[in-house]
């Protein structure tokens, strides 16, 4: 049988079809070369290694992570041949690789975000002490969800924690989490806190926290964000845009909700302190109240005591008036027979008889003379 | 936030309402009967803290949704 024999055209059009049946999708990693935007929106580069180079396209909206030569990266798109006869890699996602490349990455990413003002301290807003309401971003499975479980329920309680279960690695990663915001941001109520949390990983697991599009989507979050990623050393851009950034998914748990036994502690010693108010009160008005006893005390004696002393002078006056006791000191009481006192010459004459009280006798008497005398 | 304000006062209006109490105390001459009556309110007030303190827990519902369309 005879070679079939092509247009142009047709061979591009069957060498396409092949290659999308037998590499509808090709992962390729290498290094980045050539690297140009064109109009602002069209990605040209050519991913290399030491003995070959294709030339990749992508559109700029699929940049997720900033690129430049010499980084290594990891792509996936579909090879094809283009109306030039060349040879290219339509990328569908990109993203840098090595501790290297992923450094320079996030360092042109993070000073274009500084520069804009997304890291900045006055955007920062601070977190209800006793949420109602959690929003939780995270892989359900994962070490750093049971972890912040766990720390949550032994601090506090009365939260409504809802978890949007999502990859947090890998190509899925970043858009799910993206989805995941929108979400709860787009609720009626949207929930106190937003917390997005993922464990230690390797540096391109935890890269998914520098994608630009997740990055400012956490800038953006209506609710307050709280983000946990890595191990207390591993700082994301994600991590700088957040409302509060947390060193663990545990130091998460401690972050948005206060401890419980803290408070407990301190209504304790609330009561302690109104028990000492109310002693120390009560203490205070027995002292008044027996303070004023012991004045009453005083003063009642004393005027007991005067009156005692007057009592007694009034006494001894009065003894001293009584007629009794002239009559003991010898003194005789003289009286006419009507019971007139006889104190002067007048009041008697010779011949009158006279009643004479003695201490302990009386006489009945009759006057011989009077004599008048003079004092 | 959209639910409607009810009339118990929420845990940290409580707590709000013990330190009241406290800083009351503060004050100079203050009346004997009225500082009994505030006692007993505030050691209440500080049990009823407590009890619902220890007893609060927490409800998680992991959502049912997946995320995964692209953003």
């Amino acid at each position: 049988m005879a070679d079939p024999v092509f247009r142009v055209s047709e061979l591009l059009a069957v060498l396409n079809q092949t290659l999308e049946y037998a590499y509808p999708s090709v992962t390729v990693e290498g290094e980045i070369a050539s690297y140009k935007i064109s109009k602002g929106k069209y990605v040209f580069f050519d991913i290399k290694d030491e003995q070959g180079v294709v030339p990749c396209f992508m559109m700029v909206y699929s940049l997720r992570q900033p690129l430049e030569d010499g980084m290594m990266v990891r792509l996936t798109g579909q090879p094809r041949v283009t109306a030039w006869g060349k040879f290219s890699i339509t990328v569908r996602q990109v993203a840098p690789i090595g501790e290297g490349s992923l450094k320079r990455s996030f360092d042109v990413l993070h000073a274009a975000l500084l520069k804009e003002g997304l890291f900045n301290a006055e955007r920062k807003r601070t977190l209800p002490v006793m949420p109602k309401a959690i929003g939780l971003i995270t892989s359900a499975e994962s070490a750093g969800y049971a972890d912040f479980i766990k720390i949550l329920n032994h601090r506090f309680g009365g939260v409504d924690v809802q978890v949007a279960n999502v990859h947090v690695q890998g190509a899925h990663a970043a858009p799910q989490i993206i989805n995941a915001l929108q979400y709860f941001n787009q609720q009626d109520s949207p929930p106190d806190i937003i917390v997005i949390i993922r464990g230690g990983g390797s540096a391109e697991d935890l890269a998914v926290f520098n994608d630009e599009p997740l990055v400012r989507a956490v800038a953006a979050s209506r609710a307050p964000t709280v983000v946990g990623v890595g191990h207390e050393t591993d700082t994301s851009l994600c991590d700088l845009a957040a409302d509060v950034r947390a060193a663990t998914p545990s130091n998460a748990a401690q972050i948005v909700v206060p401890d419980r036994h803290a408070f407990i502690a301190h209504t304790a010693q609330s009561q302690k302190s109104l028990y000492n108010y109310i002693t120390a009160h009560i203490a205070d008005v027995n002292k008044i109240a027996s303070q004023a006893r012991v004045r009453m005390a005083t003063d009642l004696q004393a005027a007991i005591a005067a009156y005692g002393n007057r009592l007694m002078s009034a006494r001894r006056l009065l003894a001293q008036c009584d007629p009794k006791a002239a009559l003991q000191r010898g003194y005789a009481l003289v009286q006419t027979v009507s019971g007139k006192s006889v104190t002067t010459a007048a009041d008697t004459k010779p011949g009158d008889m006279l009643t004479i009280t003695l201490a302990r006798a009386i006489l009945n008497v009759e006057v011989r003379y009077v004599k008048s005398s003079k004092r | 936030m959209s639910k409607v304000a009810k009339d118990k006062p929420t845990l940290a209006q409580q707590m709000q309402q013990l330190d009241d109490t406290l800083a009351w105390f503060e004050q100079p001459n203050i009346d004997i009967d009225e500082a009994y009556k505030k006692y007993e309110q505030g050691i209440a007030l500080a049990e009823s803290i407590q009890e619902q303190l220890t007893a609060m827990q927490n409800k998680v519902t992991i959502l049912r949704q997946k995320f995964d369309q692209d953003a």
